[in-house]
């Protein structure tokens, strides 16, 4: 028997053994996933030429908001195509990618199995091979003795040597293979390669919805219509709308962040209420179906519309071909900016549907250009992202002729003004040295008080009715006129003075202190005031009479308001929003 | 009555002619100034009457005064006659410049020699505006009166006498406008000498001439007066002019404004100056 024959056979029987296992076990696995893979690859082929219906919503709704939603649904077929296609592929690489991994990981261990065996097998055969040239040599020992002829020197050699043999005799040796040729074939845990098969034709949970931007002109000053849309054909059963209002001051220890408003709901639009005006809002959607919830959708920002602005009625003046147009906001917020709207009379007698709009006015004012000699009605929008909120109340423009109300701040604290704010009074009574602290703007000495004329370039008239021994002062000054100064005292200020001396009535025209040479014989008790900014003058007329009195000629540089004052106690009324006379202009 | 044309000139856009005719009330030729303003050409136009002051002629008034661009802008005919009849050889009508010649003071006399000829009061408002109406495109419904110094005075004493007559519209309010008028005829020097060479010594003749006794008796339609006089005026100082006694009786009836000019003086240099003021003032009254 060779030791060594049937040792090197049995090996090499070993490594191929192995080698068949290898590729049996795994190949035929892998191949019948394979097959598997490669029929729903088919099929789902198939599928992709036939309309999904997965996760689509039914009928388009009415509001145009909806439509705009399905617009971008029907835009989105090939998009949802795309994706779909895409989560298949990347469902079964996935699938394919653990397969391979698992098989390079079992195929490396099999073949360290097999590197292990083949080593101690080797080493096993190292020691055969030292027993048997061990044996070998002892055999030729023996041999040698044998043979040898002198008889001494193998009695000498031959105990020792037969104990040698004896005792190697006694030696056993193992010839049994250290290992087994067979490789142990654990079973493979495909388990989770299964599930994730499984998965491939379980419904995912949705993936985030896309929340729109706002849609102009869609918001009001307490709603939100807020739509959104899926990209994909996943099923929805129903949506969550959350929002949130943004504050401007969010404390840093987060201890007031507002709280979050759900709303549930099936559609993919809805109108969200109870909201406070100009204010801006975060939403965001979630997609709810058996499986899970989806993702939240990015955070959008919507606003609400303002509340309308308050036209301040005493601020608002207006001339022939003008008018200026002041406002509060009526909101706490700044707004992006005004609309004015403007509506004419016409000769029938009402007012036209159509209005002239002015948009974009960034301020709380306006100057709106403005036909002769016509009636408006005109109303103010305040204007954010979210769109136009409700008209203000409306103001009537009436451009027969220049009109204005009294500086009411400007007054000396001895004048005291009526409740339509058009007669001043100046009173007998002392006042109070504590009513003589009085606002910043009023006069100090002159009893006196200014109109608010609309600042526009044109020709504008009024009329003052006074008393016939009413010592009065009347005529424009600058609006930054000093005010510790006499009306035509100074170069601010051009004004018809009368006072009444005990021989006579005298009338003076002042401007720096200095008047014309005039003498009037018939007291005028009402008196037209002229003013031309273009020809540079300012006349006085006896309006009973329609006598001139004296024009002044200056090129005023910079706009005038008109001035009433009193040299004794008296009361005067303003008239305006009159046509001006013809020859008033002359 | 012919017109003979002496001079046209285009001013203004218009026309500034001089006429002379042979006159009935004063028995002379007289010569007279006329402005045509551009709307003539096409409509009946206002007629503002300009009496002129002591030396001058019907040339004095349209060369200095500086009408014709108001006259025109206002679309006025303004008449400019002469100060007195001309070339009637009378003894003494030369001797003063401020009396005779040159100086008719706008009265008819009564006393001779001057009775025959020294009619102007008759000229102006009797034969002036027939002539004028008959021969120049005007409204004679439309029509107004001024003046200077002596002609200032005649400007009022026709609009005082002739209550109604110098206006826009019938029963409207008058309108009559004067620079440096003599006010006061009767109170001095000048007014003296020329009535009591014109009218003879009854006062009380003369007070039919003098605009503040007239004013003061003045019960007519309301007349709106512009005055207006230089405070350098030589005149006003020398008591020649004396509004104030004008001023001080005229009643509701006659609204007065007065305006008293520092610097100007009794020259055409004045009355240029506010030549603008009289034509708007007038304007205001004629416009249709």
């Amino acid at each position: 028997m060779d030791l060594y024959e049937i040792r090197g056979g049995r090996l090499g029987v070993i490594t191929e053994e192995a080698e068949q296992q290898e590729l049996q076990t795994d190949l035929s696995s892998m191949q019948s996933h394979k097959d598997k893979v490669s029929n729903r690859r088919g099929r789902a082929a198939l599928q992709k030429s036939l309309p999904l219906e997965q996760g689509k919503q039914s009928s388009p709704s009415p509001t145009g908001a909806d439509d705009k939603c399905d617009a971008f649904r029907e835009e989105g077929i090939e998009e949802n195509f795309g994706r779909r296609e895409q989560h298949l592929e990347q469902h079964y690489n996935d699938v394919l990618q653990t397969l391979s991994q698992r098989y390079d990981k079992r195929s490396t261990r099999l073949e360290e199995e097999k590197k292990g065996k083949l080593e101690a097998l080797y080493t096993q055969l190292l020691v055969c091979g030292q027993a048997m040239d061990a044996s070998k040599e002892l055999i030729e020992t023996a041999q040698e003795i044998y043979r040898c002829q002198d008889k001494r020197l193998f009695l000498k050699t031959v105990m020792p040597t037969i104990k040698r043999i004896e005792a190697f005799a006694k030696e056993k040796v193992d010839l049994t293979v250290a290992t087994r040729p067979e490789f142990d074939t654990p079973l493979a845990d495909l388990t989770d390669v299964k599930a994730m098969m499984d998965s491939i034709n379980v419904i995912p949970a949705p993936s985030a919805p896309v929340i729109n931007p706002q849609i102009p002109n869609s918001a009001t000053q307490t709603s939100l219509r807020v739509c959104w849309s899926l990209f994909s054909d996943d099923t929805v059963e129903y949506y969550e709308l959350y929002y949130r209002p943004v504050l401007e001051d969010v404390p840093a220890d987060g201890t007031q962040v507002p709280e979050v408003s759900k709303v549930n709901v099936k559609e993919t639009h809805c109108t969200v209420t109870d909201l406070l005006p100009n204010a801006q809002y975060e939403l965001w959607v979630t997609a709810t179906n058996t499986t899970g919830i989806s993702p939240a959708s990015e955070k959008a920002l919507y606003m609400t519309v303002p509340s309308p602005p308050v036209i301040k009625q005493r601020e608002c003046t207006s001339c022939t071909e003008a008018a200026f147009i002041s406002w509060d906001s009526g909101n706490t917020n700044p707004v992006d900016s005004y609309t004015v709207e403007l509506s004419e009379l016409s000769a029938a007698g009402t007012y036209s549907d159509a209005t002239e709009s002015i948009v974009g006015v960034p301020t709380c004012q306006c100057v709106v250009q403005l036909q002769k000699g016509s009636r408006y009605l005109i109303s103010v929008r305040a204007v954010n992202i979210g769109g136009s909120s409700d008209r203000s109340d409306v103001l009537t423009v009436s451009t027969t002729g220049t009109f204005f109300h009294l500086l009411e701040d400007t007054a000396h604290p001895c004048l005291s003004i009526s409740e339509d704010g058009f007669t001043v009074f100046y009173g007998d009574e002392e006042l109070p040295i504590s009513a003589m602290a009085s606002d910043e703007n009023a006069f100090t000495r002159c009893v006196a008080v200014l109109g608010d004329l609309i600042p526009v370039r044109g020709r504008h008239y009024w009329e003052v009715e006074v008393d016939d021994d009413t010592e009065f002062r009347i005529g424009v000054a600058y609006e930054d006129t000093e005010r510790n100064s006499y009306l035509g005292a100074n170069s601010t200020s051009w004004c018809m003075r009368h006072i009444v001396t005990p021989s006579r009535h005298k009338y003076e025209f002042l401007h720096n202190g200095w008047s014309p040479d005039l003498r009037i014989t018939v007291n005028p008790v009402r008196i037209g005031v002229a003013l031309d900014y273009q020809k540079g003058t300012l006349s006085f007329f006896n309006v009973d009479l329609k006598q001139h009195l004296h024009t002044f000629h200056y090129r005023f540089q910079n706009y005038v308001h008109p001035c009433f004052g009193f040299d004794s106690p008296g009361a005067l009324t303003v008239h305006n929003a009159i046509e001006a006379p013809e020859y008033a202009f002359i | 009555m012919a017109l003979t044309l002496v001079s046209s000139n285009k001013c203004a856009g218009g026309f500034q002619k001089v006429f002379e005719h042979d006159s009935s009330e004063l028995k002379c030729k007289m010569k007279f100034a006329v402005f045509i303003p551009p709307k003539a050409e096409t409509e009946k136009c206002a007629v503002l009457y300009w009496l002129s002051g002591l030396t001058c002629t019907e040339q004095n008034f349209i060369t200095k005064a500086g009408s014709q661009l108001p006259a025109a802008e206002h679309e006025l005919i303004i008449v400019a006659p002469d100060t007195s009849p001309r070339g009637c050889k009378l003894e003494g009508e030369d001797e003063s410049w401020d009396f005779g010649s040159g100086a008719g003071f706008y009265v008819d006399a009564t006393q001779e020699p001057w009775r025959t000829n020294y009619r102007m009061y008759s000229y102006v408002t009797e034969e002036l505006p027939r002539l004028i109406n008959a021969n120049f495109p005007t409204d004679p419904d439309r029509m107004s009166i001024s003046g200077h110094s002596m002609g200032g005075h005649g400007a009022l004493i026709c609009a005082l006498k002739n209550p109604g007559k110098y206006k826009a519209r019938p029963a409207s309010e008058g309108s009559v406008s004067a620079f440096a008028p003599i006010c006061n005829p009767i109170q001095c020097p000048w007014g003296q000498k020329a009535f009591s060479g014109y009218l003879g010594n009854d006062r009380s003749t003369w007070e039919a001439y003098d605009a503040t006794k007239l004013a003061a008796a003045y019960s007519g339609p309301r007349l709106d007066v512009l005055i207006d006089q230089g405070r350098e005026d030589q005149f006003l100082s020398a008591g020649q002019l004396l509004p104030d006694n004008l001023i001080s009786v005229c009643s509701k009836k006659i609204p007065v404004v007065f305006r008293l000019h520092e610097g100007y003086d009794h020259s055409f240099y004045f009355i240029s100056s506010f030549m603008v003021d009289h034509v708007a003032h007038h304007a205001k009254f004629l416009k249709a």
